[in-house]
């Protein structure tokens, strides 16, 4: 298949483009114009939206600035003040909480449900699969103040219907680790489904033989679902978990309606830092800097996390 | 591969070019400082107000003016006596949330346009914006008004001896208190004369009726009533050097252990402010009293509680010692004009219409309860009269009465956001338990310091 354009220039003119510049770069460039052409409208709005705002954040993150006007060139100095920003390295830390809090538990889940929904003798598939997807299509803010009147201390609804049952009432959203949890409920609730539809997606990829071939041999649902599915799954399930890392601690509206970050910013998670930081306390090199350092120690997470899974398939 | 460098090398080049046309500084237009301020040099409003009563018929603009709604609809109370005074002037209104609003004024300062003519700004944020530029230099303008508005209130609007911001309104405080509940305990509001005595008045009703005293979340504490309560002594965050004192002056510490007593002992009820069970306390009458600016009870009779009428009274706050002030601030807002404004005559002329004129701001004080910072209109006979809400009492004599003694405080500074944050951390952990009052404005102070960069 060819991909360059079909209708090449004549010898004659070819070379007195070639003659008249001496880059050889232009003319190749000339002769793939319509690709580029094509293509160029992306890597345009690429550059505006994504490689533009990226390279004048690193601007500012090297700069004591407001906003408005130049500001006042500080180096790494942002950065330095950073390294000693107690809320800062906090709401990393309950970022890093909250992931150990909700998707082990979510991941789990999924891989059952997916299983379950995947099974032959399960009827009336597509609308299981849509109900456990449809709290993912809801709005996050409508779900999040739900939850809040589900889990306000004394008026809310759970609190009530454990009452009935003789339990105490639960600081869900007063006490700064339920606090953490009720987050978590809301992640779970608003994320399983669509880490099940991951996850049915790869085990529509693992041939029912190999299960079957395991119950030939002897073993049981519990057996072949833990020996044959879940091992074969597991790069979907490698996927899904970086999905979720990121989704932790990039996580802003959950927890901003439910919590506000409270109590004493026990969930405050780093991009809200970054949100504050940039327009309420209007520090936008600090928020610049925050970002980068944020950007780094997540990528770094999901490397950690990805050659601790590889070292496992060696063993 | 040297084409697709190219082709990078154009797209940045393209980029350099529209950073650079987003960034070119918007040239102002217009506006002759002083053109429309009140002829002569006479301080009086009087004198002031009639210039700009008599409007010009002339004076022809569009002004765009952001705000939130309760803000919006009082303005808009005035506007039909403003447009006969200034029949070509059109106004048109962008209704937003406070903090929408306020992100929209720092994303259109950055971008270097899009800014409103005039934007309403509270006093708690007036001073960040003061301090980041963009707000118009109203020095001259406002120079009649400098003597007939509460003077505390220049605190946020002035920086380095010029002025950016025209007073609107203010937020004396007082107490709230529930009739039935106090009458109830057998407790007379009028005996509470010091803090110690509200705190017995506490007490005395718990143990009579089982009314908590007042509202103050723990976890969820915002800090506006330790705020309140270390104003009405003339503190703040900082002193006027603009050093943080929240560690160094033993009131603030005493403030916040006495109001750390009423949630140990369960005398004051855990409810988020601005919240459902909040309200809900109010219009029921769970709780006895309310530590509040006067905008407070345009919330109760509005929306609130508005069928509790009569159940609530109000009177001066105690006070720590004798002779310290029965007053304090919560709030307030003022009106500023944008530098980037090409109709700054105009926005000045609806300015000082709204705000100068004694009768533009008891409009607005008649119809939707915004005390105005103006004081030549606390002499109107309307201030005299009873309010039915609260009993009978007369309300607004009392505010008016108030106002006068609000000590300046170093509260709303240029990084009170970021202070009210830091310290509303502190003051949760320590009303959670996990640490002393000590400990918590300790902590808040370093950390103020360390991230604001003041002494």
């Amino acid at each position: 298949m060819r991909l360059l354009p079909h209708r090449s220039a004549p010898p004659g003119r070819s070379v007195r483009f070639g003659a008249r510049t001496a880059y050889p770069g232009l003319r190749s460039l000339w002769r793939l114009r319509w690709p580029y052409l094509f293509i160029a409208p992306f890597f345009i709005l690429f550059a505006i939206f994504f490689v533009y705002p990226i390279v004048f954040s690193l601007w500012l993150s090297l700069h004591d600035t407001r906003g408005l006007g130049e500001g006042t060139f500080v180096g790494l100095g942002n950065y330095g003040l950073l390294l000693r920003d107690q809320f800062f390295w906090g709401s990393m830390l309950n970022a890093a909480i909250l992931f150990l809090i909700y998707v082990p538990i979510m991941t789990a889940m999924a891989v059952v449900l997916a299983s379950v929904l995947n099974a032959g003798f399960v009827r009336l598939q597509g609308m299981w699969r849509m109900l456990i997807f449809l709290p993912h299509a809801t709005s996050m803010v409508a779900a999040g103040y739900t939850f809040r009147l589900l889990l306000e201390r004394d008026s809310g609804y759970v609190n009530t219907a454990l009452f009935a049952f003789g339990v105490s009432p639960i600081p869900w959203l007063d006490d700064g680790w339920w606090a953490r949890i009720s987050v978590g409920l809301l992640m779970i609730w608003a994320w399983l489904g669509y880490n099940t539809v991951i996850m049915l997606a790869g085990l529509q990829t693992i041939p029912r033989d190999l299960v079957e071939a395991a119950k030939v041999d002897g073993a049981d649902a519990v057996q072949a679902f833990l020996r044959i599915t879940v091992p074969l799954l597991k790069p979907v399930i490698v996927f899904a978990v970086t999905l979720s890392i990121i989704g932790t601690f990039s996580l802003f509206a959950e927890p901003f309606v439910l919590t506000r970050g409270g109590p004493a910013r026990a969930t405050e998670t780093p991009v809200m830092q970054i949100f504050s930081t940039t327009f309420e306390e209007v520090k936008y090199g600090y928020a610049a800097a925050m970002a980068f350092v944020y950007f780094a120690v997540v990528v770094v997470v999901t490397i950690i996390q990805f050659s601790f899974v590889t070292r496992g398939e060696d063993a | 591969m040297t084409a697709l460098r190219r082709c990078i090398a154009i797209a940045f080049t393209a980029l350099f070019l529209v950073s650079c046309g987003g960034t070119v500084p918007v040239e102002s237009v217009g506006s002759s400082p002083g053109a429309t301020a009140s002829p002569g040099s006479t301080a009086s409003a009087g004198a002031a107000s009639a210039g700009v009563e008599s409007g010009d018929p002339d004076l022809t603009a569009n002004l765009t003016i952001w705000g939130w709604e309760a803000a919006i609809n009082t303005l808009k109370e005035v506007d039909p006596a403003f447009n006969e005074a200034y029949p070509n002037v059109s106004v048109e209104y962008v209704v937003q949330p406070p903090a929408d609003t306020y992100r929209n004024i720092q994303l259109a300062l950055a971008a270097g346009s899009g800014a409103p003519d005039i934007s309403v700004i509270e006093d708690s944020h007036l001073a960040q914006f003061v301090e980041l530029g963009g707000l118009a230099d109203i020095t001259e303008q406002v120079a009649p008004y400098r003597s007939v508005m509460n003077g505390y209130k220049w605190d946020t609007a002035d920086s380095e001896g010029r002025t950016y911001g025209m007073p609107w309104d203010s937020g004396p405080v007082a107490l709230y208190y529930r009739r039935d509940v106090f009458e109830e305990a057998g407790v007379d509001p009028a005996s509470i004369e010091t803090w110690d005595d509200y705190y017995e008045a506490a007490t005395t009703i718990m143990a009579e009726t089982g009314v908590p005293m007042l509202q103050n979340s723990k976890a969820r504490n915002s800090g506006r009533l330790l705020e309140m309560l270390i104003w009405q002594r003339g503190l703040g965050y900082v002193d006027d050097e603009g050093a943080v004192i929240l560690d160094e002056a033993p009131e603030i510490r005493e403030t916040l252990e006495y109001l750390g007593r009423f949630w140990e002992e369960d005398l004051a009820l855990d409810n988020e402010e601005w919240t459902d069970p909040w309200y809900a306390a109010f219009a029921d009458g769970d709780v006895a009293t309310q530590i509040a600016a006067v905008w407070m009870g345009t919330f109760f009779k509005s929306f609130i509680a508005p069928d509790a009428g009569g159940d609530w009274g109000v009177v001066r706050l105690p006070v720590w010692e004798e002779g310290d002030a029965q007053a304090s601030n919560d709030g307030g807002s003022q009106l500023a004009m944008f530098e980037e404004s090409e109709q700054k005559e105009a926005a000045w002329a609806y300015i000082e219409f709204h705000l100068g004129v004694e009768e533009s701001q008891l409009t607005m004080y008649r119809e939707l309860d915004i005390f105005p910072s103006l004081e030549t209109t606390y002499d109107d006979p309307f201030f005299d009269e009873p309010d039915p809400y609260f009993g009978g009492d007369t309300a607004r004599a009392l505010f008016a009465e108030v106002v006068a003694e609000i000590p300046s405080a170093g509260m709303y500074t240029a990084d009170y956001q970021e202070m009210n944050g830091i310290l509303m951390t502190e003051i949760q952990k320590y009303a959670m338990g996990e640490q002393s009052a000590e400990e918590a404005l300790g902590t808040a102070a370093s950390t103020i310091r360390e991230s604001t960069q003041r002494p």
